[in-house]
This record gives C-alpha cells, structure tokens and sequence, in this order.
C-alpha cells in the first residue's frame, strides 16, 4: 500500500514537473525585451511632422503624391524588420459634445502587424488654425508694469538717422506694449514734466516704470525743468529714476549728449543744423549718473564712453532670448559709445543684462542696476540701459535687452478647436513570426 | 529538498525571464531619460563644465529634439583618441574619413563613468548609446573631367525615392597665395532607387579640389552626405575643437598629429564658417573680431609659432567650419569640421562595451538634432554578474 502511495507521489510530482516544464519556457528575445513600439512610433512621428509634412498631408488625403513620399519617409525611417498602419481620423464630435473619429486614409506595408504590436497617436492641425501666444504682462504680479515712451511733439532727435522718434515710438509700442500692464505714450515734454512730478497722465503707475527714450542722443527737457542749466535737468533727471525706480533707456549713441525743446531752446541748435536742441555734452550722462548715485551735484564734462574696435556679438543668453521672444536683430554691431566698467564702481552700479558680449573695460549694450542698501540689505533701485550701438538705432536690440533684463514668460495656445485637428495614429509591428 | 531540485529549472526560467524583463524596462526607461531631458545646467553643451545631471534634449524644444552641442561633448567609444603634441592633448575622435573629422578636447568630452555616476546606474547597469543619422546619403564621383557625381540616399528600411536633393559644390581656386573658393548651388530629384546624378561641365576634378555637401530631405526626413577630392593630403589641416565655452577652435598642421610621406612644409589656408539654412543653402558667419573668412600660414611643430591658429565662432548656432588649404599652385584641399554634431551627420556611439555581458536589451528612438533626423539605439546590461545558467 506504501508502495502504492510513494509511486502516487512521485507520478504527480514528475506529472505536475513535465506540465510546469512545459508552460514555464523563457520566451523569445523579442518578446522578453521587445522594442518599445509605442515610443518609437511616436518619435517617428514627430519626426516626419517637424517639418509639417505630416500635417499637410493629414488634410490632403485625396493627394497621391504627398502621400507617396509620407510613405516614403515612413518605410525609410523604420528599420526593415518593422511593419506599420497608418491611420489619418477626422475628429468629429456629436450633438452631446463627445469625440467621434472616422478614418480618413490609411496606409500600411504588410496585410497584418506581425506576433506583436502597439501604437501611438499624435494631432496634426491644420495649416488654417491660427496660433496664438500670450506674454505675461511685466508688473501684473507686482508693482508697476508702466511702459513709457517719448513721443514728445515738441522734440527733435538726434542720430536716429533715418527715423523720427514718433516713427521709433510707434514701432516700439508695436514690439513690446504686448509685454507690459500698461503702455503710455509721452505727448509732449509738459507731459514728461507730469511724471517726473509723479503725476499718471492715465491713471498709471509711475513707480517702477520703464522709460524709453526715443530720441537718441538728445532727451526732452519740460520747460519747468530748465534753469538755465541743462546739466541740472539731467541730474534731477537721475534723481527721478532712482527715487521711481525707474529703467531708463537709451537706444542709440551717448546717452543724454543733448537736451531739446523746439518752444525752449527755438535759437538753439546742436552744431549740425538742428534748432530746437542744446548741447550738454558728456556733463549730461555724468550729472545723470550722480543724480542716480544720490551724490552731490558737481560739472563734469568728462568723456567717459569707448569706440571699440570690429564689431561685437550678441551673448548666447541674448541669442537664446531672440528665439524665444521671436525677435531676430543682427547678431553682431558697431558700438562707438559703449560705456565703461568703471563706472559701476563709480556709482555703485551692477550689469545685469549683458546684451552684447563686453570688450576689455568696456559693456557694449548692457542693463545697469543702482545698487541701494536699506537696512543692512542691499536692493536695486533705479537703472538704466545703454546701447552705445552706432546709429541707425535698431529698437529690437533695445526690445530684446529689455526683454532679457524683465523675463517675461510666452504662453502658447492649445490647438483643440474641432475640425482644425486631425488624429494620425501609427501602429506599428514586428514582422516575422514567433 | 528533492521537490526544489525538480522545479529548480523552472524556477531558474521564471528568475531569468523576470531578470531580463528588468534589463529592458531599465534601457527603454533610461533612454527616455537620456533623451527628454536637458541635463543641469540645460546648456551644459554649449560650456566646458561637467554636468550636474545628464541629459541630451535641446533646452529650446521639447520632446525628442536633441541638442547637436551636447552631442558633441560626449567622448566616442568607438574612433581612436588623437594626441596633439602641441596643445598637449589628447582628443575625442569621430572620424568619417580623411578632411572630415571632429575632434574634441579629453578635458570637454563627458567621460562614461561620469555620465554612469550621473544617471544613477553606475556599478549596476552598463550602457551604450548610438546615434545614426536615419538618412544615409552617399556620394560617389564617378568621373572627374567633367565632374560627374552619383548621390543615394536611403534609410535603414526603404531608398529615399523622388527625395528632393539640394547640393553645394564648393571648389577651391587655382592660384597662388591664400587659397581662395566659390560655392555653387543646384538641386535635383533622386529616382525610385532614391540614386541620382549631378553633372558639371567644365569643371575638371582632377585639376581642383573640391567638396560637395549634399542633403536629402522628404517628408521631414532630412540627411546630410560628405564628399571631397583634396588634390594633395600630404601636408594638410586638421581643425580641433578648442573650447565649447569660448566657441574656438584650432587649426593645426597634419605633420604634428599624423605625420606624412611627403616632408613637413608650409601651407596656406582659408577658414569659413557657414550655417546650414532652412534652405539648405550654406550662409557665411563670420568669425568673431573678422569680417569674413580669415587666412593663414600652418607649418609643423618645428616652426612654433605657426604651429596653430586659433579661431572663435562665437555662435551657438551649429555650423560647419570650412578649410581650403594650399601647398602650392596645384597642391590643394579642403576639410571639413561640423560645428554640433549634426552639421555633417555625424554619428556617435558613447558608452561602454557590452560584449562581455551576458544579456543585453536594446530600445530605440526617432529623434531630430537640429532638423536631421537621427535613430537613438540604447544598449543595456546589468552588470551584476547574474548568470543567467545555474
């Protein structure tokens, strides 16, 4: 009976061994490591879109050719061994708002997929959808955001050679109103004189603006602001974008050279014929920059910029920025009044945008900080920026150093709108048998 | 105990496969890893730092976009290292025949066990990384006066049939002096083969060096193909990366890295550094501080002082830095180097060698650097010391 019952128990063990042996086999490379289908269809598909081609055909369906080379590309860029579907869905949608898709073109290389298979999807839109983007706005999670620009009327310019600042003003609206809360446009020097005194003109926010200056080397000066001595003008004016915190900016050649007023200065001219215009010379920038230092007042006439030899090149970070604000100036420009290092020392200044890549001692376009310390801490308040490029100004430089400086992120829109996209679904396959 | 010894097989093959199973969900996900990330700092590329994280993707695009200057600082494991006894280093080699080269500096290039250490796997699993362009375009000339040409392309599953071709035939001047060239532009139509053949009456090859730059483009799917005919490659120049912080790069005389047959003699050249448009059209950058092209005198070692020159592309636009070189009147060439790994096609393989492995699961990815379309093939293996027979 033992016997019997020893014998039972090694026929199901061997039994119960043989039926394990035969379910438990490692399966084939393939199939214990199989290629991830599904990735790759999806990067191939993307790479036969980055050219749109995809899309375009997506809506073509009726158009052999382009079909034929989608094909094309699509059995080259496979490896031999894998086999696809290629499916094109209308997106459709029904009474109650839920998706349909119906097939519109199909595509395919072998009868079947093969032992194994897996697909990916991937929305084509079509050339007729208009993309959007939105730029955050400067200020809107702050204070300020104010963009004012000098349109004054009663202004001339001097070495925007081939423009008028109204002209430059305009453009400037175009190019960067999108990017900030509010944009004004300065009317007049009597309206400059407004916001100097902290007055909005309509209902801005005077604090922490930007102001841009559109007429070159010469800055607008209200009449109640002349004492007979512009460099004083130019000194408050240095006061004025510290105590506001303002960024000031000048687009072309040595900042503040000039000051001009056609009804102020009517006998005036800058020495080349241009009335309405007086000369402060280089005591402009310098009594700007004390007036920004907070440093007592003192005449200085000193000559403080560098005409750099060759031309200079963009910095990488404001490449990057050019292609991700879209704004595509020439990389590389003549700067003959390109600003020092020194005077970040001299009035307690931090580069904090290098627009153009510096030479020696020397920052072709760049954003300078003023450094303050309240309370044992020390802040920003007040800067300005400075081409130094030589005219003609070209204000995407300027955009593009502002647009570095503030950082204002882009929001791209989503493409859902029915009947704009398509569903491009490739399944693809391993061709042999198991 | 008798009952584990009878299923102690099947054990082993539920162990195994569960093993193996492992290996292949580690490659594809550490390929995705490699592949959808920037690394840290995102523009580790385009500096000569090391990197605190590792990844590939081109900080400026998202999804399987690769950044060709990335690419370019990872150490190839399969070309032979330079020494270059004048800079005292040695380099990092992708070669794709004579005049076509890029070579970086040990210094630059990301090391295996780092980009190992980086990613987390470094003492447990071994990896290889491949990057092929999926476009093969070859060009063959099949007669020299008149220059007649044969280009192909083709993918790793089908011809590039009714491909549109467009080709810039760059041919260096005759004369004395620096030597001089001129750019001539065309386009054709590959067959149903995906072969097509390009004429040039009146231009004798076997009396002008030249090169001929050609790309392959249907459908999105875009490679590139390098072909030249340097009259004398007994003296020439080899260019090397420099500094992918600084954006330079050195031209140095051949006699001080491969020596030569011929002896050791001055040569003239001519470097330009062009961009590969949107057009497919080769546009002119010029050098930081130059206006244009710039010219010089190479000779070896011997003669330290025009040992190299330095340039600056001072671009993170990928280019490719074009040399015409001259001996003398009829003794000229041309050489190439792609400025970002995708300027020529290049490919790389980065990584360790698996061949010791007992199993190795492999992934692979479609992905665009800079507008050519490449295959990433990752190659995995656990490096454990599980034996997979007991």
């Amino acid at each position: 009976m033992r016997t019997l019952e020893v014998l039972l128990v090694i026929s199901i063990l061997i039994g119960a061994l043989t039926v394990v042996s035969y379910f438990a086999v490692l399966p084939s490379p393939r199939q214990v490591a199989p290629l991830n289908l599904r990735r790759l269809a999806l990067t191939t598909l993307q790479t036969l879109d980055s050219s749109h081609d995809l899309s375009k055909a997506s809506f073509d369906v009726g158009n052999d050719t382009t079909w034929n080379r989608l094909q094309v590309a699509l059995s080259a860029a496979l490896p031999a061994d894998i086999i696809y579907n290629l499916t094109i869905f209308e997106v459709n949608s029904d009474a109650s708002g839920a998706e349909l898709y119906t097939s519109v073109k199909s595509v395919s290389n072998a009868e079947n997929l093969g032992i194994a298979s897996d697909a990916s999807q991937y929305f084509v839109a079509s050339s007729n959808v208009t993309f959007s983007v939105t730029p955050e706005k400067i200020g809107e999670s702050g204070t300020g955001g104010t963009l004012y620009i000098l349109n004054c009327s009663d202004a001339n310019s001097w070495w925007t050679v081939g423009y008028t600042a109204q002209s430059l003003a305009q453009d400037f609206s175009n190019l960067l109103s999108p990017y900030f809360t509010k944009t004004v446009m300065v009317q007049s020097t009597a309206e400059l004189g407004q916001i100097l005194d902290n007055n909005p003109l309509e209902g801005e926010v005077v604090q922490n603006a930007v102001l841009i200056n559109t007429f070159g080397e010469s800055m607008p000066i209200p009449s109640s602001y002349y004492d007979g001595d512009a460099r004083r003008y130019t000194y408050t004016l240095g006061q004025r974008v510290l105590e506001y915190n303002w960024t000031w900016v000048s687009i072309v050649g040595y900042p503040i050279y000039y000051v001009t007023n056609t009804n102020l200065f009517p006998n005036d001219q800058n020495g080349y014929g241009i009335y309405g215009m007086k000369n402060v010379g280089p005591a402009g920038l310098n009594a700007f920059f004390q007036g920004l230092d907070n440093q007592t007042y003192s005449a200085n006439s000193t000559w403080i910029t560098g005409s750099l030899a060759g031309v200079k090149y963009l910095t990488s970070k404001s490449l990057e920025d050019s292609n991700y604000y879209g704004i595509y100036p020439s990389p590389y420009q003549t700067f003959t009044r390109a600003l020092p290092n020194y005077i970040t020392s001299m009035y307690n200044l931090n580069v904090t945008t290098q627009i153009f890549n510096p030479d020696g001692n020397y920052n072709p376009g760049s954003v300078y900080r003023h450094r303050v310390s309240q309370g044992g801490t020390s802040n920003f308040q007040g800067g300005f920026l400075a081409l130094g490029v030589t005219r003609t100004p070209d204000i995407r430089l300027t955009a593009l150093g502002l647009l570095s400086e503030y950082k204002p992120r882009i929001y791209r829109s989503e493409y859902t709108v029915y009947g704009t996209s398509r569903l491009a679904v490739l399944q693809l396959g391993l061709a042999g048998g198991t | 105990m008798l009952f584990i010894g009878l299923f102690n097989q099947t054990i082993q093959v539920g162990v195994t496969y569960q093993f193996h199973r492992a290996v292949a969900s580690k490659g594809s996900d550490l390929l995705d890893n490699m592949l959808l990330s920037p690394g840290i700092p995102p523009n580790w590329g385009q500096t000569s730092d090391t990197p605190e994280g590792f990844g590939l993707q081109a900080v400026e695009f998202t999804q399987y976009k690769l950044s060709p200057f990335s690419l370019m600082r990872l150490r190839s494991s399969t070309g032979n290292p330079v020494y270059y006894s004048m800079t005292g280093q040695t380099y990092s080699n992708v070669t794709m025949g004579f005049g076509q080269s890029l070579l970086v500096p040990y210094n630059e290039a990301l090391d295996y066990s780092t980009a190992s250490r980086l990613l987390g796997v470094n003492g447990s699993y071994g990896f290889s990384l491949t990057l092929t362009p999926i476009v093969n375009v070859t060009i063959i000339q099949i007669q020299a006066n008149p220059l007649s040409v044969s280009i192909s392309a083709s993918g790793p599953g089908f011809p590039l049939a009714n491909a549109e071709v467009d080709y810039s035939l760059i041919k260096v001047a005759e004369g004395g002096g620096y030597p001089k060239y001129e750019i001539n532009y065309g386009s054709a139509l590959t067959d149903t083969a995906g072969s097509t053949s390009l004429s040039f009456p009146g231009f004798d090859a076997s009396s002008t060096s030249y090169a001929l730059i050609a790309s392959a483009h249907v459908s999105g799917l875009v490679g590139i193909g390098y072909h030249e005919n340097a009259l004398y490659k007994e003296n020439y120049v080899i260019p090397f990366i420099s500094s992918t912080a600084n954006k330079t790069a050195i031209l140095a005389h051949s006699w001080d890295v491969v020596n030569g047959s011929d002896s050791d003699a001055a040569i003239h050249y001519n470097a330009t550094f062009v961009a590969l448009t949107d057009d497919f059209r080769l546009r002119e950058m010029p050098f930081t501080n130059e206006t244009g092209s710039t010219v010089g005198v190479l000779n070896s070692g011997r003669d330290p002082e025009h040992a190299y020159d330095t340039l600056t592309m001072g671009t993170n636009n990928p280019g490719i830095l074009i040399v015409t070189y001259r001996k003398s009147a009829q003794k000229t060439g041309i050489v190439v180097m792609p400025w970002g790994l995708s300027s020529l096609a290049f490919p790389i393989t980065f990584g360790g060698d698996p061949k010791n492995a007992s199993w190795v699961a492999t992934d692979i990815r479609q992905v665009m650097v800079n507008g050519i379309a490449y295959q990433a093939k990752l190659a995995v293996w656990s490096l454990s010391g599980y034996q997979v027979n007991g």
